[in-house]
């Protein structure tokens, strides 16, 4: 009988890709009767009206909370590509949500979409790597996917990905290698990441540079940074266009110099003015990373010399707006003014 | 009925039901009570009936017709138990009827005979009369369907059509429904775009955070290295001044040990040219020469001539000794008028014995104090 009151619910059959949702509290539990019906086309339609679904946080949570993730764990390895893409896309959906994230951690997800970083579907794979940097962007992600062994393969894969996947790996790489990193030095990702230093996208520089950074705060990192030769290469990106590979490389170059090895080769390759270009910009994002870069050398004695003449840029950095800035300038002149 | 046994109020836990008395399964009555034991009550039943095994209850199928059970075949053990039990009745029969007292018997010349004292007398028999009856229902054929039940037309007949634009104007009735579908897909945007945009603040907050955390852990690695490295220094500095006082401990004692060692050694040379000389390493050759060869030589010599000069006198002595004698002789057997010239003889050879025993002395002597000499020499 119809009735002047309208639904708040759009009309059944409006999209025939989308299975019809059930009311209220229903939806999701019918939607998860459907993945496990055996007829496909059925199963593509629930994963089609799921994706839009998670959306939203509270029916995320609900999926979370219903067990979604066991059923899209075994949907993950179906033969059908529509299945699969939708699948990861719902994985990636969710992990956008923290009780998303929470959720697959704890169901072991992780281990189960390593199968697919080999898929022929490139969809699937982006979205693989999408739930991967997600999930590294966590603590708890992050040694999750380490546990999981999945540094070698990422590794690997960065050599023949596609750019915007190699973007996503580098960017989970840098998360995971903040917490360890003996596992891709042995895969040998230095030589991988020196590589891309150089390549023609600039996002990709960026994050590379990012991962070098990660890689050298850590002190087996910083030795085999030096070993491989990246210090020129990082001095090179110094100057580049693009700010932010400025500033990560500068940031790469703070952690790299440490060591006494890193601040011969620095100084080898004269870091020292490019740094001093950086710093005394006053709007560049990367002054903090070079005033420090900065102190490391000021520790050597033909540093100290140099940078004794330009103490005056370092003078300038105390009055600037940034609390880290001026205390990273205060002990960068107070490095410089040391006698022995 | 007497139970036979006490009643128990409370069932014990395990049982599923209470009871007031104990079940018990029934004895089987005849339907007319024994005449001669009517006045007698059972006290325990005789017979239990166990319904399992029970002849009188039908077996198999009960729908079809039953013939009576063929008795000329029973099985052995049926018919032993049935003879059993047929025995056993008919000891305990006896053995009531012996223990019960039955009436007394009857006085002579009357007879006992049994009647019936109701109001209406009955035939007794033991054989019950039975009459059999049957009844079975008629063949009917299915009840037939109902008939359509079609009312008898009664009334006007109207119709009524519905124009178009008259029910609804679609033009207003469809803006809801498309607000509802516009709205379902904005608001799904909506969500995306939001859920993006949160995205996007949390990673730049955590980028921030991050830079400022990677600054102040460079400084710390920065500070670390520092100190490593003047505690390295310092360790060098100590272990190099441990071995410069080391050395210096060891010339110390070097020098000492030397010091002591040329002292101790100053009087070695003067000591042992004492001893070699004392020992005669050190010899003025010509003295030894004259030693070795010469003095010898001349003791030799000396000997000969003491030896020469004793032989001498041992031929002078043997030759006066001679004369002597001969003279004692001649001056024994004549008187010697050579008298005077024996004492003046003997004097003389007195004197001349002691001169040369004197000489032979003072020879003696001085070859006593050469040899004494030199052994003394020789010593020396």
């Amino acid at each position: 009988m119809a009735t002047p009151r309208i639904s708040a619910y759009l009309p059944p059959d409006i999209d025939p890709t989308k299975a019809a949702l059930a009311f209220g509290r229903r939806a999701l539990p019918k939607l998860k009767e459907e993945l496990q019906c055996p007829e496909l086309l059925t199963q593509q339609r629930a994963l089609m009206a799921l994706c839009d679904l998670l959306h939203d946080p509270e029916k995320a949570y609900e999926a979370v909370a219903l067990g979604f993730l066991d059923s899209l764990k075994t949907l993950l390895v179906h033969q059908d590509q529509t299945v699969r893409q939708k699948t990861t896309e719902a994985l990636s959906v969710m992990a956008l949500h923290s009780v998303g994230r929470e959720g697959l951690i704890r169901s072991g997800v992780i281990s189960a979409l390593a199968g697919l970083l080999d898929d022929p579907v490139d969809i699937c794979r982006k979205n693989t790597h999408q739930v991967f940097n997600m999930l590294a962007k966590l603590p708890e992600g992050a040694g999750g996917v380490l546990r999981a062994g999945l540094i070698p393969p990422l590794v690997l894969k960065l050599k023949t990905e596609l750019d915007e996947i190699q973007e996503l790996i580098l960017d989970t790489l840098s998360n995971c290698l903040r917490v360890e990193v003996s596992e891709a030095l042995a895969a040998g990702a230095l030589t991988v990441l020196k590589e891309k230093l150089s390549h023609p996208s600039a996002a990709i520089r960026n994050k590379a540079a990012w991962v070098l950074l990660e890689i050298s705060s850590h002190a087996e990192g910083k030795v085999a940074v030096c070993e491989e030769g990246a210090i020129p290469t990082l001095v090179r990106l110094l100057e580049d266009t693009e700010p932010e590979v400025q500033v990560n490389s500068a940031g790469a170059l703070m952690f790299a110099i440490v060591t006494p090895q890193g601040r011969t080769s620095a100084m080898a390759a004269e870091a020292i003015p490019p740094l001093l270009a950086l710093v005394a910009e006053e709007t560049s994002k990367a002054r903090l990373n070079a005033i420090k870069a900065l102190t490391l050398l000021a520790e050597l004695p033909e540093g100290r010399s140099t940078l004794l003449e330009h103490r005056d840029t370092f003078q300038r950095c105390l009055h600037d707006p940034s609390e880290a800035v001026q205390r990273a300038a205060e002990i960068a002149i107070a490095v410089i003014d040391w006698k022995p | 009925m007497v139970p036979a046994r006490a009643p128990e109020l409370t069932a014990p836990a395990d049982l599923p039901y209470s009871f007031c008395s104990q079940p018990r399964s029934l004895a089987s009555r005849p339907k007319y009570r024994k005449q001669s034991n009517a006045a007698e009550t059972e006290k325990v039943p005789l017979h239990r009936c166990n319904i399992m095994i029970d002849p009188r209850v039908v077996r198999g199928n009960v729908l079809c017709a039953r013939h009576p059970p063929e008795s000329t075949e029973p099985s052995t053990r049926e018919v032993k138990r049935q003879r059993r039990a047929q025995k056993q009745g008919l000891a305990r029969r006896l053995t009531q009827e012996q223990i019960r007292t039955g009436t007394p018997e009857p006085v002579e010349g009357r007879q006992h005979v049994s009647v019936q004292t109701e109001l209406y007398l009955e035939e007794i028999s033991d054989r019950v009369i039975e009459v059999d009856g049957e009844c079975q229902t008629d063949e009917f054929l299915d009840r037939p369907p109902t008939p359509l039940f079609i009312p008898a037309k009664t009334g006007k007949d109207v119709a009524t059509q519905i124009e178009e634009g008259e029910l609804f104007d679609f033009d207003i009735e469809v803006k809801p429904i498309l607000e509802v579908l516009v709205g379902k897909t904005v608001e799904q945007a909506l969500l995306e775009v939001m859920e993006e945009e949160e995205l996007a603040q949390l990673w730049s907050h955590q980028r921030a955070f991050a830079e400022l955390r990677n600054a102040e852990f460079a400084e710390l690695q920065r500070l670390e290295e520092q100190d490593r490295r003047i505690r390295e220094e310092k360790e060098r500095r100590r272990l190099e001044h441990l071995e410069k006082l080391h050395k210096q401990k060891e010339t110390a004692e070097k020098i000492a040990a030397r010091a002591f060692a040329q002292r101790y050694l100053a009087d070695l040379i003067p000591s042992v040219f004492n001893n070699l000389h004392d020992s005669g390493f050190f010899y003025d050759p010509i003295e030894r020469d004259i030693e070795t060869e010469f003095l010898p030589w001349l003791m030799s010599e000396v000997e000969e001539t003491l030896q020469k000069k004793v032989l001498g006198r041992m031929m002078l002595d043997s030759l006066i000794r001679t004369v002597v004698e001969k003279r004692l002789d001649e001056f024994s057997h004549p008187p010697p008028p050579d008298q005077t010239e024996t004492p003046a003889e003997e004097p003389r050879t007195t004197d001349a014995a002691p001169q040369v025993s004197d000489e032979a002395d003072a020879a003696d002597q001085p070859v006593e104090e050469e040899e004494t000499d030199q052994p003394v020499e020789e010593e020396e």
